[in-house]
């Protein structure tokens, strides 16, 4: 039953992010023709411009296209990218593996960092090693990502030709080979991850610190516990829940930072095309890629909650303390 | 009896940002194995200080001195942390205030006990610690220890949670246990068996508990010896029947004497004078002599060394000097009484009418806050209403005020109903601005980025009254004055002011709009004896001068015995008593009543320890018995006249 409101609920959110995402594209100035014809669009007369969007199906109010695209789009068929005269699907099947691999392993990096990090600063709260981290820490999330690109790039592609600027593989080496791919990989994920890892890992400590105040931390302190081991085995278990959440809540925030990264390190990826899809009118493709996007968030913020009501009790039945004063 | 606590000369200080806390000065005291020892004072004497100083679980910013601080023959003093942590638990222990936060929210009850258990006993292995821990449920009186060892905190009340919380300490077996105000989150009739619970607990251990109470009633109930805190300094200490009986202190005298009892009632209660002084810098002499009527000239100069009285009776006042001139407390309630109350007993000025309520829970089904409750307010009176925590005292007060709409039943004010969408705009107004409310806490209750002259004239500037002293400022300086602050605190933030002030300013916002209701929740429950007996006196006052009708919702049963002129009594959503005070207390009906009334502690070592409250287990409630009239005015839920 639980399960079934959920999708319905899951479902809905998308039927509103497509209108949404529909609307707005096609409100949005600039000319789709362009991507679809190229520089042809501009010498166009306006009788053939005219046939041109009556085959594209632009020339019908925005009501209408939307429906058409829905019933299209349930029947499976998400339509075709204007500048790659491609199936949408075959577009971004070619793309999404090189964006799931750089946001997926920064993701999983600036998480696994996170959390040890903000434990040891919480641990050693207000001391020197603490206060060292808070700065560096404050300091790489103030850094904007596309500087600190330029700057890598600059140290280790031209300066020390250690690592490659650009590209998913080398030219030539399509696919390529493990380590080719991971030197590729590299600088983009330094700077995807030295961007955001702080951010949690100061969260991860705040959080730690404020629950390190808590009156059960005293009683089990006086009770014979080791500070650390208060720490680890029941101030942690009490943060992870927000942390959870906010890790799945946080997802397009880290996959946004891939996006402009992917841009400046020309990666193709998911981002590059949703940048060019919206820059260029794309708009089928457009669709796709928000509804891809949509989903993921959509689908990572409930797996948190099935996570956070497995640690916390409480969240399982759904009902928390009922007292009250008086 | 072997000491088994030998504390000579501990001091505790606090680097804050605007300079260092004395908050523990020079302090000595011992505890023999077995015995109970109450450390009493108000909020910021250095009771806790001095007892998470025993401990060694000083916040970063804390710094203890001692010339001695032994507990079972283990010096603490300057031990690093690890070797600390082996003898907490083992040695030292501590359980807190409240039940609600102490225990962590995310493991069974049993896995933390087994948890604390295992830490000194590594060899127990998982099994043993479980056995360990069932075995400690059972001391604390958690029945069904089996059953309950999976349950979450969540899951228990707060009377279980503070047990569970006292087997987490006593896990370990140690030899000192620091209760550092056990009981002051709970309700009366669990507070009682708490406190029989560390008496039994103590003789079993043989363990020394250091109690750490405010309140007079549960120190009398529990300690074996007494110590009086004040502003950082023990001023007293003895047995429990030396100090309750014979105080020798000023301190000690005011605090006993401001307590309101029976006898007092209809006269003005003592109150002491001032406010505890800041301890950043500690004040020179005795720090209470400025708030001592028989201070000598030597008290505002030198601290006053212990006296001794008599046994192990001291006391740290220069009166007890040989040198000193003989005082004579003159029983301090002959103070000028305020003005005569007009007698109460008009019209009905407010009514509520079979009034239900009901939370929904997220989970499904609903809370029953109230259940048909009927009773009248007759103009001018002190109407009293008492329960414990969840009896829906707040509900009502809200479901009165407007704030929360009953499901069902009315509340009919002046004759208009309350409730009533028809209402014409110039009814609205008047339920707006001639009811007012006076809530528990006042930090809360006042907005903190406005100061004391906005705060009180706020009422006046939202309703549009024209101030009938011309500015705004003048009426909230009158009002200030009204209830005893200068214009000086006109300008303060409630940040800037003490518990008490902020209270007054408070009341002055509720009575800027001269109402003819004022419906208070708990309006002293928060602030300190000394400080009580104030806000106490001046709602008296007040009262016999506005004339008001007064709705006082309190758990304080004396302090609604002293103050009220007819008293409700509320039980899980339900009137189960309604009758003139003396009444009421004299011949309790429901049982519930009289167990509330059994379980009220009283600053009084021998009585306390001698009886043995009632309990009431809510079988009997009489839920569908009628609200009947057993005598005349004496309403009782059940309409059982078989205790009479």
């Amino acid at each position: 039953m639980r399960a079934v409101k959920k999708l319905a609920a899951f479902l809905l959110s998308l039927l509103v992010l497509s209108a949404a995402v529909f609307w707005f594209a096609r409100l949005a100035p600039g000319d789709p023709l362009v991507s679809y014809y190229g520089e042809r669009a501009e010498r166009m007369s306006p009788a053939d411009r005219a046939q041109a969007e009556a085959a594209l199906g632009l020339d019908q109010p925005i009501r209408v296209q939307y429906v058409r695209w829905l019933k299209n789009a349930l029947r499976g068929r998400l339509g075709i990218s204007y500048k790659y005269k491609q199936d949408v699907l075959t577009v971004i099947r070619g793309r999404v593996g090189n964006t799931l691999l750089l946001g997926g392993v920064s993701y999983l990096l600036i998480f696994t960092l996170a959390l040890p990090l903000g434990a040891a600063c919480a641990r050693m709260e207000g001391r020197l090693p603490d206060k060292v981290l808070c700065k560096l820490g404050t300091l790489s999330a103030c850094i904007p990502a596309f500087w600190l690109s330029l700057l890598l790039i600059l140290i280790f592609s031209v300066t020390l030709r250690w690592l490659p600027s650009s590209g998913a593989w080398s030219p030539g080496a399509a696919g390529g080979g493990a380590a080719d791919r991971l030197r590729h990989l590299a600088l983009p994920m330094t700077v995807v991850v030295a961007g955001h890892l702080w951010y949690y890992a100061y969260m991860v400590r705040n959080m730690l610190c404020d629950e390190l105040g808590a009156d059960y931390v005293l009683l089990e302190r006086a009770a014979g516990l080791s500070r650390t081991r208060t720490l680890l085995r029941h101030c942690l278990r009490n943060v992870l829940p927000t942390y959870l959440s906010l890790m799945a809540v946080e997802t397009p925030h880290i996959l946004g930072g891939a996006y402009v990264v992917e841009t400046v390190f020309s990666y193709p990826g998911l981002g590059t095309l949703s940048y060019e899809s919206a820059l260029y009118h794309d708009y089928d493709l457009l669709m796709a890629l928000c509804l891809l996007s949509g989903a993921a968030v959509m689908a990572c913020s409930m797996l948190a909650q099935a996570a956070s009501q497995r640690i916390d009790p409480r969240m399982r039945t759904g009902r928390g303390e009922v007292t009250g004063r008086g | 009896m072997e000491t088994l606590l030998q504390i000579e000369h501990l001091s505790v200080c606090f680097d804050a940002p605007a300079g260092t806390v004395e908050a523990v000065r020079d302090v000595t005291l011992d505890l023999a194995a077995g015995e109970i020892l109450a450390l009493v004072g108000e909020s910021g004497c250095g009771k806790s200080a001095l007892c998470r100083a025993v401990a060694g679980l000083l916040p970063a910013n804390g710094r203890m001195e001692a010339a001695k601080l032994t507990v079972a023959g283990a010096d603490l003093r300057g031990l690093r942390e690890r070797d600390m942590r082996r003898l907490r638990g083992k040695v030292v222990s501590m359980v807190l205030q409240d039940p609600m936060t102490s225990l962590e929210p995310t493991l069974p009850v049993g896995a933390q006990i087994a948890e604390a258990a295992r830490v000194h006993a590594p060899r127990l292995g998982r099994d043993g610690a479980r056995r360990r821990a069932l075995e400690r449920m059972a001391l604390v009186g958690l029945d069904r220890p089996e059953e309950r060892y999976g349950l979450y905190p969540y899951e228990l009340s707060g009377g279980q949670r503070q047990r569970a919380a006292l087997a987490v300490a006593l896990a370990g077996e140690p030899k000192l246990l620091l209760a550092d105000e056990p009981t002051t989150a709970l309700d009366v009739t669990v507070q009682a068996q708490i406190l029989d619970l560390l008496r039994d607990v103590r003789r079993r251990l043989d363990a020394g508990v250091v109690l750490v109470t405010h309140d007079l009633g549960a120190a009398a109930r529990a300690a074996d010896r007494v110590a009086v805190m004040y502003a950082g300094r023990i001023v007293e200490t003895g047995t429990a029947e030396e100090v309750f009986y014979d105080p020798r202190h000023p301190y000690t005298r005011a605090l006993l004497a401001c307590l309101p009892t029976p006898e007092k009632k209809g006269r003005r209660l003592y109150a002491i004078p001032g406010m505890p002084p800041t301890l950043m810098p500690p004040p020179r002499g005795d720090a209470f002599a400025c708030r001592n009527e028989y201070a000598l000239a030597i008290d505002y100069e030198l601290q006053p060394p212990m006296f001794p009285v008599g046994g192990a009776h001291l006391a740290a006042t220069w009166l007890l000097d040989p040198r000193a001139p003989r005082v004579t407390f003159s029983p301090p309630e002959e103070e000028p009484a305020g003005p005569a109350r007009p007698p109460a007993g008009g019209p009905a000025l407010l009514e509520v009418r079979h009034l239900s309520h009901a939370f929904p829970l997220p989970g499904g089904g609903s809370l029953r806050a109230l259940e048909d409750v009927s009773f009248q307010i007759r103009e001018g009176e002190i109407f009293g209403l008492v329960g414990e925590s969840g009896s829906g005292k707040s509900t009502l007060a809200q479901c009165v005020m407007n704030i929360l709409r009953p499901r069902t039943g009315s509340v009919v004010y002046k004759g208009v109903d309350v409730w009533d969408r028809s209402l014409s705009r110039a009814q609205r107004r008047m339920l707006r601005t001639d009811r007012q409310m006076v809530f528990q806490d006042s930090a809360a209750s006042l907005d903190p980025r406005m100061t004391a002259a906005d705060i009180v004239a706020e009422p006046m500037a939202v309703n549009r009254v024209r101030p009938p002293r011309g500015t705004l400022r003048a009426e909230a300086a009158f009002q200030l004055k009204h209830v005893g602050m200068d214009p000086s605190y006109l300008d303060k933030y409630p940040a800037q002011l003490s518990g008490g002030q902020r209270q007054r300013v408070a009341i002055a916002r509720a009575l800027a709009m001269e109402p003819s209701l004022l419906v208070a929740d708990e309006p002293v429950a928060a602030l300190d004896a000394s400080i009580r007996a104030q806000i106490v006196n001046l709602f008296r006052h007040l009262q016999a001068e506005h004339g008001f009708t007064f709705l006082f919702i309190a758990h304080d049963l004396s302090l609604v015995r002293y103050l009220c002129d007819r008293v409700g009594v509320l039980y899980r959503g339900r009137l189960v008593e309604l009758a003139p005070t003396e009444e009421l207390y004299g011949c309790p009906m429901h049982p519930y009543t009289q167990a509330l009334l059994d379980a009220a502690p009283l600053p009084d070592p021998r009585r306390e320890r001698q009886r043995s409250p009632r309990r009431f287990d809510g079988a009997d409630a009489g839920r569908d018995g009628p609200f009947t009239e057993a005598a005349p005015g004496h309403f009782v839920l059940g309409g059982k006249e078989a205790d009479l």
